[in-house]
């Protein structure tokens, strides 16, 4: 991506994720939100990409903005209208305000360590880039253990909805 | 990289730079834009006419030229010119956005499909998976248009289908996986070029039925036709679209058509692989052509299989045969059999 | 000029979106719209439509979405191994084939369950 300078792709990039995330929190319409949360997905997929891991951006599009947000829109749309519309009753509404305030102070705060800190800040701004293939077999040779915790967790879960399904039939 | 213009006289050679230099080519005219869009016109046309024999009957007939070959062109100007009818009170933004949407979604993998050794717009290192992650996404848009319409039977259709493509795509994923462990790379060009001596097919053959039949299930194609059945659900979650819309929808599923096709040609029948009489992508199109006659000639031949048995199919047998299929390849990758025949 | 190729994906992208937005805007042109209450109702082979049309999702289907994710997840992780089979001894792989094993326990009680009720 020599064509563009790395700090567009970046702006871009938190712009498309944060901007999908806060729309996804406010929207009264679930529906909107869930595409909006999509869309964030899609954000940090694009991140991924930007970090040089382009296979962690594909499983992240294939598993949350594939499954995870097919899953909340089937449960968004088995909620019923009445209960929906009681849900987004907003509140107050100084919420807004409160959370520009603190975005605000975290972002003096940054800024104020950043300053401080100086020149101890690292320089090397480049990840070390893996090819694809590296993955695999570190998986299996440096990780075995988590990997079985990650199948024993994986089918615990999958067993336990199954029969949460069946009983509320 | 070409440097950019600095003055109104370097405009012209900086232009003709871009316009001749193979990344232009690829993208714009092969297999780029223009092959995908004549290709996919192409394939109506001849789906029209392959069932229409089937049939006893002729298809296409007047459009101009031979056979009716101007057909498309003349139902793409034809329903450009009909009227959306947006349903009442229908979700407006995603029913006209997400026709859209499928299109753009249906193209995008063909960035990473080779045609030829150099033809290829996107040689990405994690190919097959960024057309499985992007094809992961059509399920969600239908689920999106068939709630946007507003209305029982594209509702009902879109669940049906949803519950359909999202049951047949890890079985389609698993025969690829045994594919991978063959070619020992994610990237489409490398998968190609280890199918120099043998075709995929042999050694794969359990993968390749696998895969076409699941690819026949993404698809929604007869016999797997339930979500659009036409005596029950008029056309499932298409229903409400008309116009504009409908031609987005019909664009892209036949995109998607020639997307699974090629798949298959890549993945399987190896690329573009031949004798060197022709040049390698027409090969690749030879084959691609024939795997989408082989899933269009069921359209006309079979009868249709019940929404709840396809979907227990595609989880029960299905995923059970690709896993003892991913089993077998792991036997005889580890044992050195597959070796001996020159992969 | 050998592009990176997400920079010619999105190229790609753009190319698309550009291209194939005219054939939905055009026809706001180009055809005509007259919302008409009766006509734009919800078509129900002739009848009245009755009832809100978003209602009555089955549920029967929904165990398969969860094993959807799961395996999605499988799926995901079995394709970063499979690409460097050739290159880790067997010894090594066992571990892969432990995970997939594991799953199939889950695996097996929903089909068990799939082909002895006959809701789903």
């Amino acid at each position: 991506m020599s064509l563009v300078p790395p700090d567009l792709i970046f702006v871009i990039l938190a712009a498309v994720t944060i901007i999908g995330s806060i729309l996804a929190l406010q929207a009264k319409e679930l529906i909107y939100g869930a595409v909006a949360l999509a869309i964030s997905f899609i954000g940090v997929a694009g991140f991924f990409v930007f970090l040089d891991a382009p296979y962690l951006a594909m499983l992240q599009i294939a598993i949350y903005v594939g499954a995870i947000v097919v899953l909340i829109l089937f449960t968004v749309m088995l909620v019923r209208r009445g209960s929906l519309d009681e849900m987004t009753d907003r509140a107050e509404g100084g919420e807004g305000t409160v959370g520009l305030w603190l975005a605000g102070l975290l972002a003096i705060g940054i800024a104020g360590v950043a300053a401080l800190a100086g020149p101890n800040l690292p320089t090397d701004t480049q990840p070390a880039s893996l090819p694809v293939s590296s993955l695999g077999p570190v998986l299996v040779t440096q990780y075995p253990v988590p990997l079985i915790i990650l199948a024993l967790l994986l089918s615990s879960a999958l067993l336990g909805a199954l029969i949460l399904a069946k009983v509320d039939k | 990289m070409v440097a950019l213009p600095t003055t109104p006289a370097d405009i012209l050679p900086f232009v003709i730079a871009i316009v001749t230099s193979h990344a232009f080519i690829t993208i714009v005219f092969f297999p780029g834009f223009i092959h995908l869009m004549l290709i996919t016109m192409f394939l109506t046309w001849y789906e029209r006419k392959i069932l229409a024999r089937i049939q006893l009957r002729i298809g296409p007939l007047y459009a101009g030229g031979p056979g009716g070959i101007l057909q498309p062109i003349a139902d793409g100007v034809k329903l450009i010119f009909k009227e959306v009818m947006v349903p009442y009170k229908a979700d407006k933004p995603l029913f006209l956005g997400i026709p859209l949407a499928l299109v753009f979604l249906a193209a995008l993998p063909f960035a990473v499909i080779p045609f030829g050794q150099n033809w290829v717009i996107a040689n990405l290192d994690v190919g097959i998976v960024f057309v499985f992650a992007v094809t992961s996404l059509f399920p969600a848009m239908i689920l999106l248009f068939a709630w946007a319409s507003n209305s029982k039977y594209p509702f009902l259709g879109g669940l049906r289908s949803l519950f359909q493509q999202v049951a047949y795509e890890i079985p389609m994923w698993i025969a690829t996986l045994s594919v991978v462990m063959l070619a020992g790379s994610l990237n489409l060009v490398d998968i190609v070029n280890a199918q120099a001596k043998l075709w995929f097919i042999i050694p794969a053959f359990l993968s390749c039925v696998v895969f076409f039949i699941s690819i026949m299930a993404e698809l929604e194609r007869l016999p797997f036709d339930l979500p659009e059945a036409e005596p029950e659900l008029v056309a499932g979650w298409y229903t409400e679209s008309s116009g504009a819309i409908f031609m987005l929808l019909f664009l892209g599923l036949y995109m998607k058509l020639y997307l699974m096709s090629s798949l298959v040609t890549a993945l399987f029948l190896g690329g573009w692989w031949g004798p060197a009489f022709l040049p390698q992508p027409v090969w690749f199109i030879i084959k691609t052509i024939f795997v989408a006659t082989l899933i269009i000639i069921p359209r006309g031949v079979y009868p249709r299989i019940r929404v709840d048995m396809l979907i227990r199919i595609g989880w029960s047998r299905l995923l059970i045969i690709a896993l003892v299929n991913l089993f077998v390849t792991i036997f005889l990758l580890s044992t050195g059999i597959l070796a001996s025949w020159g992969l | 000029m050998a592009l990176d190729p997400w920079l010619a994906i999105i190229i790609w992208g753009v190319l698309i979106i550009f291209l194939t937005g005219p054939l939905l805007t055009l026809p706001i042109f180009w055809s005509r719209r007259r919302p008409d209450p009766f006509r734009d109702m919800p078509f129900e082979s002739g009848q009245v439509p009755q009832g809100e049309a978003r209602t009555r999702l089955v549920m029967q289907y929904y165990p398969y979405l969860l094993m959807f994710v799961v395996f999605d997840v499988v799926g995901m992780f079995l394709f970063a191994w499979g690409i460097s089979f050739n290159a880790i001894p067997l010894s090594e792989s066992i571990y892969v084939v432990l995970f997939v094993v594991l799953l199939g326990a889950p695996l097996g009680y929903a089909l068990h369950l799939a082909l002895h009720r006959e809701n789903w």
